[in-house]
């Protein structure tokens, strides 16, 4: 590769404009007097609050032993619950308790309910992920095949699918599928997705495969290999590599995609924020951290199918 | 006929035609019989069929017409398992189409491990046997990327090898071969010749006719026109066939 002449100079100016745009957020949010309260957010991802223990039901203390760490609780009808493990006590021995009352409580940290978020964002997708992969390799294939009936239905698949926008299958997923097959909301989330992105990447497998010399498939078939098998060892492997970097477009989509799951009720990142915005009052802070852990969830996926690439690229 | 191995037919073709969908006719009523063992090298000008003819015998190419025997299974019958037959009849071809993302010797392995069912290990060391056979001890782990054309041809000749075929098809095997690496895939093809193995040939290398060949057939415009042992097919008067040679030569 040639050197570029004045590397440094245009990294500073690099730098010099990102710090631009930096002052540019800050003095906006200067005139409209926004108040900056970012110490109401780190509790929203991780906290340390002491976690409850409640009384299963109505009774007494019959005995706090602090030494052994040890409530024993007796119901009215004669039940006993022993709480084994504690850091404060709250209830005495004698007192009387009713169901859903705190005795004691134990430190620790719990994830906040944007951790929350992001995980069930990380599962959706990830879920979504692979079920998009097994109907994209499918319909490709199908999208391709001599068959007149699979390709006919490949190409309405992915013309319907890609015609109409995500958010208005999601609401078909739930309210109509979803109500005729009984679906939970996650189920018809990821399922929705799953079929979107299928319809996607079937059209970049399809390219891909399309993209491999005739000849390698000729190759594979004269050693005695079935179609399937030739598939399997030779064309797919080619066509996966080749296809990698639109995957990986595509894969980034669909984690993006994910928030629209949101409006049918599934507490994902983007609902999570928006709860915590109601409760926290301060909507810059939480959607700039909500914004920081999708691109943090989108940029790993890039590293790792970037390390993919390079592995793959041995035989280059 | 006189000739005793001419009851060892291991490929006959009888009538073959072929019109592709466009309505091209390529092969005009193509009948060749082969024998175990012998070489049989088809030359003619390109469009002629050759090629054609070569893929009808592993049914790359379908055929309209006429029937097709490889070692008595008839290759257009119904019932006929042609991945089975193509276990027998090994290609090669003139673009090498070696698997990119294999080695060397993984493209070898390959089909022996999928198709046979060969464990790693037979198949490996089967796969050297070959590659060092063809000259390529020292290149085994190499990407085909990264060998040169001869190289690539030798492997994809030991990868037709490996599933140990009775019969070998080249299709044009030196055609996309720089001049100086002509002469290492044609010793090899020369050895094999020389180890009994039933071969047709596609060529323009008048020299491997005239040498290796036990039979020179020279087709034009779909048609098999003339066929011959090497001597006598070089020295022939037939009008078509001189001026091609006329041409080429």
């Amino acid at each position: 590769m040639k050197k570029q002449k004045n590397l440094l100079l245009w990294k500073m100016l690099y730098v010099l404009i990102m710090i631009g745009i930096g002052y540019g957020v800050y003095a906006s949010s200067k005139s409209l007097s926004y108040n900056w309260r970012w110490e109401r957010i780190p509790q929203y991802l991780i906290s340390f609050q002491p976690t409850d223990i409640n009384a299963p039901f109505d009774g007494s203390v019959e005995s706090v032993n602090p030494k052994e760490h040890k409530i024993v609780l007796k119901s009215d009808s004669g039940q006993t619950f022993v709480v084994t493990k504690y850091d404060k006590a709250i209830a005495h021995t004698g007192d009387l308790v009713f169901e859903g009352d705190t005795v004691a409580t134990i430190k620790g940290w719990h994830l906040g309910s944007i951790s929350w978020g992001l995980v069930m964002t990380l599962k959706i997708s990830a879920v979504a992920l692979v079920f998009a992969m097994i109907i994209g390799l499918f319909t490709g294939l199908a999208r391709i095949s001599h068959n007149p009936v699979l390709r006919y239905l490949s190409v309405t698949y992915i013309e319907v699918v890609r015609g109409t926008p995500l958010l208005v299958q999601i609401f078909i997923f739930y309210f109509f599928i979803g109500t005729v097959l009984n679906l939970d909301r996650f189920t018809a989330g990821v399922a929705a997705l799953a079929v979107f992105t299928g319809a996607y990447i079937a059209e970049i497998i399809r390219a891909g495969i399309q993209s491999i010399h005739p000849g390698q498939m000729e190759a594979a078939r004269s050693l005695g290999m079935n179609y399937i098998k030739a598939m399997v060892y030779v064309i797919l492997p080619q066509a996966f590599k080749r296809t990698l970097p639109p995957l990986a477009g595509q894969f980034i989509n669909l984690i993006k995609d994910s928030s629209l799951v949101s409006v049918i009720s599934i507490t994902d990142l983007t609902k999570a924020g928006r709860e915590v915005v109601s409760s926290t009052f301060a909507p810059f802070e939480v959607w700039f951290t909500v914004a920081l852990l999708y691109l943090v969830l989108t940029g790993s996926l890039s590293w790792v199918i970037q390390k993919l690439e390079k592995r793959l690229s041995a035989s280059d | 006929m006189t000739n005793p191995i001419l009851k060892d037919s291991i490929i006959v073709a009888d009538s073959v035609e072929k019109i592709y969908p466009n309505g091209c006719h390529a092969l005009k009523k193509v009948s060749l019989n082969i024998q175990k063992g012998e070489v049989v090298v088809i030359i003619g000008p390109s469009g002629s069929g050759k090629s054609t003819f070569l893929r009808t015998l592993n049914q790359l190419e379908t055929i309209s017409d006429g029937t097709i025997h490889i070692d008595d299974i008839n290759l257009t019958h119904k019932e006929t398992n042609i991945n089975k037959v193509r276990e027998e009849v090994g290609m090669v071809f003139q673009s090498f189409n070696l698997f990119p993302h294999k080695t060397a010797l993984g493209n070898v392995m390959l089909s022996p491990m999928k198709v046979l069912k060969k464990s790693a290990k037979e198949a490996e060391a089967e796969a050297k046997d070959l590659l060092a056979k063809v000259g390529l001890a020292d290149r085994m782990n190499n990407y085909p990327s990264h060998l040169s054309g001869g190289q690539q041809q030798r492997v994809a000749i030991a990868r037709a090898l490996a599933m140990s075929p009775k019969i070998m098809l080249f299709d044009e095997p030196t055609s996309a071969l720089d001049p100086e690496m002509v002469g290492e895939v044609l010793d090899v093809m020369k050895s094999l010749a020389g180890g009994g193995m039933t071969m047709v040939v596609v060529t323009h290398e008048m020299g491997f006719a005239r040498e290796v060949a036990d039979r020179v057939v020279f087709m034009e415009n779909g048609e098999l026109v003339f066929e011959e042992t090497p001597d006598r097919f070089f020295e022939s008067d037939n009008q078509r066939l001189q001026r091609f040679l006329g041409q080429v030569l």
